[in-house]
């Protein structure tokens, strides 16, 4: 009898644990509806001897989009909104524009980077099955494993670190090649500018 | 001679009976409405695309399940899945196979470098090294994105964009684990599923349908604005069973029933009743038979329209009992003997009529011929070989015998007088105005009788799916695999401008799919070309030294490209081999106007082995062009029963033939009053008209002045008329169209043909 309750008393501590977390870090997450800060990227591919790194700024309007500038090793830009994925390259002319209107395909990847820069935990859970601690006073880590088919077919695992912010972003990718990102100077401030707010309008 | 003939009819009889056993034990009843149609003998082709088309869809059922929100419709199409897994035995859904996907990448990967979008292509062609490199470090440095292959396979990420004009094919796309579509207001989940009875065995009794119903009530009941489309060849099967069940049972028990009273009515003996119904279900029973091993498969049609012989092959057993009663049952044999020539040469007429509506290349009318002619026989026989066995008792004349026999001495006779001769120009006046506004109308949805809620759905499950229409397509052939997908190129080329338009949505072809020998090298060096600056700006960039990936060196032929999985989607489009030549079909997706339709026939003329092929259009013109053949025809057999009766009857001949003309133009003139247009299937009501009119006439010249004719004449005319009345009730157009021919100039031939009779005290056959 005691021990029946014990075990009922674990299964409530587990299902408990796993809320907790997602609570916990939503806590200590602050929610911010802007976001901007630089970004380090060292992405790992098949191939490559020597990990590719690139670095530049980044602004995270929670209601417009993401505008993901590089500067080194080259200039170019990655435009983000809810419908749709446009990147240049400042020389030569490379451009390339996509309409995730009719592929749910790109939305959803368009809604993951949004989740994963912002650290949307009950969005991420919806398609991932999270693991994860809560660190220190102020920390947390997440492990996600993609639980629809679509995204494995793209990511093995995703692993988030963070406190107020995101601080980090790994992704693994099912091919092999990895990516990790590392996110400095954080702010929710200055606002968007009119050169940025008119990018993310296109 | 007499008792051999009887004992040959009952061994035919038993062996008949034997075979109806046998027949509904597995009956094989077609209900597909395609079968009725007719072949296309001069282009073989044509027609064994139509059948591809068509085949495979025999039992699939495609649902779409809409709300205002994906949640919401994510809900629905649950409850949906739910409401269809009850009977298992009944439905199961199709699995959409997640694997089949995987399995066509890995079959393409080898020969990615040579399967290019025309705007790939063209940029590739054109691009400078500097777009070029910088469009592949751009891609490299990207945060992770949807890829398909490894970097150095697909350096410029040219891939995915082929799969998507791949995937542009279809309006479904893949969302949470299921098929989404959006359009029209809402958000649709996409469902096939499958019967797991044969559509041949599926029965009156609906039960595909009130699955689906239920399912569509519970998504109505359970999901605010929730809504439920389904079509599938199950549905119209069901469909087409239960009315034609129902038809069958409203013309055929109506004028049985109408038949027997009759009798009852003027005998007041049950041995008649017993006999003429004896006859009648012997000559159903033989027509089935006959139908059934002449033809492959009965349509069910056929068994509506063969519902209407009751009210015809009864006319063999008034005959007989009219003139036998009243007399001695010894005098049966010389009675009989003395009906035989008039119920000989009737009997001939009508066979001959019925057997020229199997003149036009309509399976399906052919049948219905044959089912007809075979079951005139059969009741003729019957009445012949054992009537006169059989009837042994007496029958003496009954009040209501009486008093129709004499109602022919009071019956308005038509004689030179200027009253009559006024009555004439009044009618031709008014036919003549019938004829002026009489209209013609040769669609083929006139063979069509499916309910129009069925009809709707599939209209709205095409548009939201803009699925490819099965009816309007590019036939497109060659001496070699290799020029039919040439061909095709040259096609797609015309036909972009159309899509560039929105004319139409766009096309599928097997060439997007497979690409020409020749392109497939062109494609292969250009992108080796182009990718190689790539992948040289990049290592330039990086400091490192990547490869290109290597691909494969042969060409990708149609036979291994059909055998893969891949080529699932695709597959049926490509005809193969037939006779000397190649062919495959280019199909068209949100065809929806059929005023665009002369542009598209316009886009492939002039260009060789490209044949448009718009079947609505072609069975349109072939119910035309039958309309007036039949309609030739028709002329041409008034004439030959002219002469036939004149061989017979001399001078008086046009007492028998004149009431059936008139029966004809005015029934001509009704139409034309009441705007009901007149169709191959009127015309073809007409010709059987001709052959049963007649009848009546050779029937009262045979037997002037015997009230006992007249007697048989006014049954068969009640019976017949209410037979074809009854059809008149259909749902299918064609057979409504007939049943109402018959019964106007049946009314107008049997009204008429006692107004020509005899002077009283004239005879012409001694």
């Amino acid at each position: 009898m005691k021990r029946l309750v014990l075990l009922v008393g674990m299964l409530l501590g587990m299902t408990a644990g796993a809320s907790d977390l997602v609570a916990g870090v939503r806590a200590r997450l602050e929610d911010a509806p802007l976001l901007r800060g630089e970004f380090e990227q060292k992405k790992t591919v098949a191939g490559f001897k020597k990990p590719l790194v690139s670095r530049g700024g980044f602004v995270l309007s929670r209601e417009k989009g993401v505008l993901w500038d590089t500067r080194v090793p080259f200039a170019s830009t990655l435009t983000l909104t809810r419908t749709s994925l446009s990147a240049e390259q400042g020389a030569g002319g490379a451009a390339y524009h996509l309409d995730a209107s009719r592929e749910p395909a790109l939305a959803a990847m368009n809604a993951l980077l949004f989740a994963l820069l912002s650290g949307d935990v009950a969005t991420l859970s919806t398609r991932f099955r999270v693991e994860g601690e809560l660190v220190g006073a102020d920390g947390w880590k997440l492990a996600l494993t993609p639980t629809d088919a679509g995204l494995a077919r793209v990511f093995r695992s995703i692993r988030l670190e963070g406190d107020r912010f995101v601080r980090s972003v790994r992704l693994e990718e099912t091919r092999g090649d990895s990516s990790v990102i590392q996110f400095d100077k954080l702010a929710k401030a200055p606002p968007l500018s009119d050169t940025e707010a008119k990018r993310l309008a296109k | 001679m007499r008792s051999r003939l009887a004992i040959l009819w009952t061994l035919v009889v038993l062996a008949v009976g034997v075979h109806q056993v046998l027949f509904w034990r597995s009956a094989r009843l077609d209900t597909d409405v395609l079968a009725l149609l007719p072949e296309d003998e001069q282009a073989p082709e044509v027609d064994a695309a139509t059948r591809r088309l068509t085949d495979g869809a025999g039992r699939e059922l495609v649902m779409l399940v809409g709300a205002p929100d994906w949640a919401s419709a994510q809900r629905a199409a649950d409850v949906v899945t739910a409401e269809l897994s009850r009977d298992t035995a009944l439905l199961a859904p199709s699995v959409v196979d997640a694997s089949a996907l995987e399995k066509a990448v890995e079959f393409y990967r080898p020969y990615r470098d040579r399967l290019l979008t025309p705007a790939q292509r063209d940029w590739l062609s054109r691009a400078s090294a500097d777009e070029l490199g910088g469009t592949a470090l751009m891609k490299l440095y990207q945060p992770a994105g949807p890829r398909l292959t490894d970097w150095d396979a697909d350096p410029l990420g040219l891939w995915p964009d082929w799969w998507a004009a791949r995937a542009a094919e279809s309006q479904a796309r893949p969302h949470d684990g299921r098929l989404w579509l959006s359009g029209e207001g809402r958000e649709w989940v996409l469902l096939t599923w499958h019967s797991q009875v044969s559509a041949f065995a599926l029965g009156a009794d609906a039960r595909i349908t009130s699955a689906v119903e239920r399912a569509r009530a519970a998504v109505t009941a359970a999901v605010p604005g929730g809504r439920m489309v389904a079509a599938g060849v199950p549905l119209y099967a069901e469909a087409a069973a239960a009315q034609a069940s129902q038809e069958m049972s409203t013309i055929g028990l109506g004028s049985l029933l109408a038949v027997l009273l009759l009798v009852w009515l003027t005998f007041r003996s049950l041995r008649p009743i017993a006999l003429v119904g004896v006859s009648l279900v012997l000559g159903c029973a033989v027509a089935l038979s006959v139908t059934a091993l002449l033809f492959e498969r009965v349509h069910l049609l056929t068994l509506v329209f063969g519902s209407s012989l009751v009210g015809v092959a009864e006319d063999y057993g008034f005959h007989y009992f009219a003139a036998r009663q009243g007399k001695p049952p010894e005098e049966r044999g010389p009675l009989m003997r003395g009906l035989l020539p008039g119920m000989a040469l009737a009997l001939l007429t009508s066979v001959v009529a019925y057997l020229a509506l199997g003149m036009a290349p309509f399976p399906g009318l052919r049948q219905m011929a044959v089912f007809s002619a075979a079951g005139l026989l059969g009741a003729f026989l019957t009445v012949v070989c054992w009537f006169p066995r059989l009837d042994t008792g007496a029958l003496p004349v009954t009040a209501f015998a009486t008093r129709v026999s004499a109602s022919l001495l009071r019956w308005p006779r038509f004689s030179s007088t200027k009253r009559w001769w006024l009555a004439a120009a009044v009618l031709a006046v008014a036919v003549a105005g019938g004829l002026w506004r009489l209209q013609s109308r040769d669609d083929v949805r006139q063979l069509q009788g499916a309910p129009a809620n069925l009809i709707a759905d599939q209209r709205e499950l095409g548009r939201l799916l803009g699925l490819p229409s099965p009816a309007q397509f590019f036939l497109v052939g060659g001496e070699s695999e290799e020029q039919v997908l040439a061909r095709e190129v040259e096609l797609k080329a015309r036909l972009e401008p159309l899509v560039a338009d929105k004319v139409f949505t766009g096309y599928r072809a097997m060439s997007d799919w497979l690409p020409t020998a020749a392109q497939q090298l062109a494609d292969a060096e250009l992108s080796a070309r182009a990718e190689a600056r790539a992948v040289a700006a990049v290592a330039a960039a990086t400091g490192e030294a990547p490869a290109r990936a290597r691909f494969a060196t042969d060409v990708l032929t149609p036979a291994r490209f059909l055998s893969s999985p891949a080529a699932q989607a695709i597959r049926q489009q490509w005809l193969g081999q037939l006779g000397t030549k190649h062919y495959s079909v280019v199909m068209l997706r949100g065809l929806n106007d059929p005023s665009v339709l002369p542009r598209l026939a316009d886009a492939a003329r002039g260009l060789e082995g490209v044949r448009w092929v718009d079947k609505t259009q072609e069975i349109s013109r072939l119910l035309e062009r039958y309309r007036r053949l039949m309609g030739g025809l028709l002329g041409l057999g008034y004439l030959a029963v002219l002469l036939t009766l004149v061989a017979r009857f001399r001078r008086e001949a046009w007492r028998a033939w004149v009431p059936s003309v008139l029966g004809t133009l005015i029934t001509l003139a009704v139409f034309g009053w009441t705007g009901e247009p007149l169709q191959l299937f009127s015309v073809l009501g007409l010709v059987l008209l001709l052959g049963m009119g007649v009848d009546y006439g050779i029937f009262m010249l045979e037997h002037p002045g015997e009230g006992s004719a007249w007697l048989a004449v006014a049954l068969a005319g009640v019976s017949t008329l209410l037979s074809f009345g009854l059809l008149g009730l259909s749902a299918t157009p064609a057979l409504r169209s007939f049943g109402l021919t018959m019964l106007v100039g049946e009314v107008v031939i049997w009204l008429l043909t006692p107004c020509f009779r005899l002077p009283p005290g004239k005879d012409v056959v001694s």
